[in-house]
């Protein structure tokens, strides 16, 4: 009798939990859709929410896997055949926060002539791209980091190459194919798929663990000079960085905006720049206008400015401090233009120290040593 | 035996029991809300200069001081919005974020459409906050493009400015410069020129000529137009050579602005 109750209870039990059970809609095997490992972003403290990801390029771990083989594989250059090596590393080197330290890039020779170009602007970092609002570049003419990607491949500032090349070549090296397969869902190999998964890993370049960022967070504090300098750098009776480069809300420090910041007086005719902001937008007062970079690891990227005038971070503070030069077209936060002309903020020598102190609170060195953004061990 | 289908009739019953109520969906549940009739408002934001539409970067303007002046863009914040009706209520909007976000170098921007229904009626007046209060103009309450550019420095008081006009007029020697037209919150500064208190500078605005009526299922379009020369008069005359550039750090500068915008605002049409 009393395992009748037991019997009946048992059943009463399974009953309840069954009947609750949705019906899933059941999927033959064979059918299912790929679906990849999804990468999984941490987004540090006050950081944008907003990312730039592509729908059609959603961020999965085997996509930034590969990415990061492609990005350091010198043979994705597709010139092997001509004994020419070159991928996205050979420029964008990490110890420079992914740029490459002297300024402009040079691509790889003209087949023909044997000569090399070089950029248009001195290199851009990849760092913290993820939240770049699709204006890529000096001038902001590229919306997505896929587009720079498949943009590079035929420069002839870069890699001088052909898709029919870099094609052929990555998928004659035998460890592509099953890692396209992972990524995409087959082995196959497109200029698509390439820049696709190079866009993934570019966008995981994240920096955030700067000295300044762990003040903010509270994790350590600054010292006077550096805080005096951070003074400086948010006032507009200080060097008012701020309004282009933010502060300890906007940690980006970049607003990913455009300005003249006074550097030239002229910018028609002989001094017209075919790749300032102007000839992406039409607008005369982007004449000589050019993206505000992140000051995130600045320290590691000079020379400084679009075209590298100035070598050191005493040249670009010394610039800010006293040589502005006006034009109709200077940007109007550049305040500090104030006639008889080159002059500028008007710093002290010793608020000059401190105003670098802070600037170089910025410098990452958890991003510049991340073993996840470094080659894969094993890539020749 | 008879005990034993007593017993299997309870169980197989407490069973059924058990099985319907577990099963029984989620339905929705019933809107207690009273049901009010109500249309929808969208904000249209305009900018004049002498009841022209600004041509941005040309410094073809004079203020009543005689300045010569131009206009790069103006962003700012428009909140606590409130709707007024005779005899004293009053309903503030609160829409989902409770604040706009107006950019001229944005034309989104340019347009609110409001999510909360307004209750019909006849409404008397509108006001609004330039900026936001004490309590709201919370440091890193925003960290996306573009109201975290709107950041305020935390040496300044924090949270976000108020107001920018970036503008550009013709000094004292004939040359044109830049000026960081911005208000937000203030500061005071020891003998040492060290900040040691804060001002807030945030003002309501009450629009004139703002009363309307909305029925049922109607949507008002409100234009609410910025006349940007008013910011430089009435009651103060402000002066560009005398402030140059920069204000944020001088709140006698800012306090001129402020106090002249009470009337820096006005409707361009309700329909």
């Amino acid at each position: 009798m009393k395992n009748i109750k037991y019997f009946l209870i048992l059943i009463g039990l399974i009953v309840f939990i069954s009947a609750c059970k949705k019906d899933e809609p059941t999927v033959p095997e064979d059918d299912a859709p790929f679906m990849a490992t999804p990468y999984v972003f941490d987004i540090p403290n006050h950081f944008p929410t907003i990312m730039n990801i592509p729908e059609d390029n959603p961020m999965t771990v085997e996509g930034v896997e590969l990415g990061r083989y492609l990005y350091y594989d010198e043979r994705l250059a597709g010139r092997e055949d001509e004994g020419l090596y070159m991928s996205c590393a050979t420029c964008h080197i990490q110890e420079h926060s992914f740029e490459n330290g002297v300024g402009f890039g040079y691509g790889l020779p003209d087949s023909v002539t044997g000569i090399s170009k070089h950029t248009s602007h001195v290199m851009l970092p990849h760092i913290n791209l993820i939240w770049n609002p699709g204006t890529y570049g000096w001038n902001g003419s590229v919306a997505l980091i896929e587009d720079d990607v498949v943009g590079v491949i035929t420069d002839p500032a870069e890699f001088n190459s052909t898709y029919e090349k870099v094609v052929n070549t990555i998928s004659n090296i035998p460890m592509y194919p099953p890692m396209f397969e992972k990524a995409f869902g087959t082995p196959e190999i497109t200029i698509d798929r390439i820049s696709k998964a190079i866009a993934q890993f570019v966008r995981t370049l994240i920096a955030s663990d700067s000295k300044a960022h762990k003040v903010f967070r509270g994790e350590v504090n600054f010292t006077d000079a550096e805080r005096r300098g951070l003074i400086l750098f948010t006032t507009e009776q200080g060097a008012d960085c701020f309004h282009c480069h933010g502060s300890e809300g906007a940690p980006l420090f970049t607003t990913n905006l455009f300005y003249n910041n006074a550097k030239d007086s002229f910018f028609t005719g002989i001094y017209e720049d075919p790749h300032d902001r102007y000839h992406i937008t039409g607008d005369p007062m982007d004449l000589g206008a050019y993206k505000a970079t992140t000051l995130i690891n600045i320290e590691k990227t000079g020379p400084y400015m679009h075209d590298g005038r100035f070598q050191t971070l005493d040249d670009v503070i010394a610039f800010y401090n006293g040589k502005l030069k006006w034009s109709p077209y200077a940007d109007p936060l550049m305040h500090k233009l104030i006639p008889p002309y080159e002059n500028g903020a008007e710093l002290t020598p010793f608020q000059i120290a401190d105003l670098k102190a802070f600037i170089l609170t910025l410098t990452d060195e958890t991003f510049l040593t991340n073993p996840d953004f470094a080659k894969p061990v094993g890539l020749p | 035996m008879n005990k034993l289908f007593k017993l299997l009739l309870l169980t197989l019953f407490s069973v059924i029991l058990i099985a319907f109520y577990s099963c029984k969906k989620d339905e929705p549940k019933p809107d207690n809300s009273p049901s009010e009739k109500s249309g929808k408002f969208i904000f249209k934001f305009n900018h004049v200069i002498d009841g022209q539409n600004i041509e941005y970067d040309n410094i073809k303007y004079v203020n009543e001081a005689g300045n010569h002046y131009g206009v790069n863009v103006i962003q700012y914040f428009v909140t606590d919005v409130t709707l007024h009706k005779s005899g004293g209520t009053s309903m503030m909007i609160d829409d989902w974020t409770d604040f706009a976000y107006v950019d001229t170098d944005i034309p989104t921007t340019l347009t609110w459409e409001v999510f909360d229904p307004i209750p019909i009626g006849i409404y008397d007046s509108i006001t609004f906050t330039l900026g936001f209060n004490e309590v709201k103009n919370q440091s890193f309450m925003f960290v996306n493009p573009p109201e975290v550019n709107m950041v305020w420095p935390e040496y300044l008081g924090g949270g976000y400015h108020y107001l920018k006009i970036n503008t550009k007029w013709i000094d004292t020697t004939n040359v044109a410069r830049g000026c960081a037209w911005h208000l937000g919150i203030g500061q005071t500064y020891d003998s040492l020129n060290v900040v040691n208190g804060f001002i807030q500078n945030y003002f309501n605005i009450s629009l004139p000529n703002s009363a309307f009526e909305i029925t049922e299922d109607d949507t008002k379009e409100i234009q609410i137009v910025m006349n940007v020369e008013n910011w430089f008069k009435n009651p103060n005359t402000y002066n560009f050579d005398e402030f140059g550039g920069d204000i944020m750090q001088t709140q006698a500068a800012m306090i001129l602005g402020c106090e002249n915008g009470h009337d820096v605002f006005t409707i361009g049409y309700i329909q």
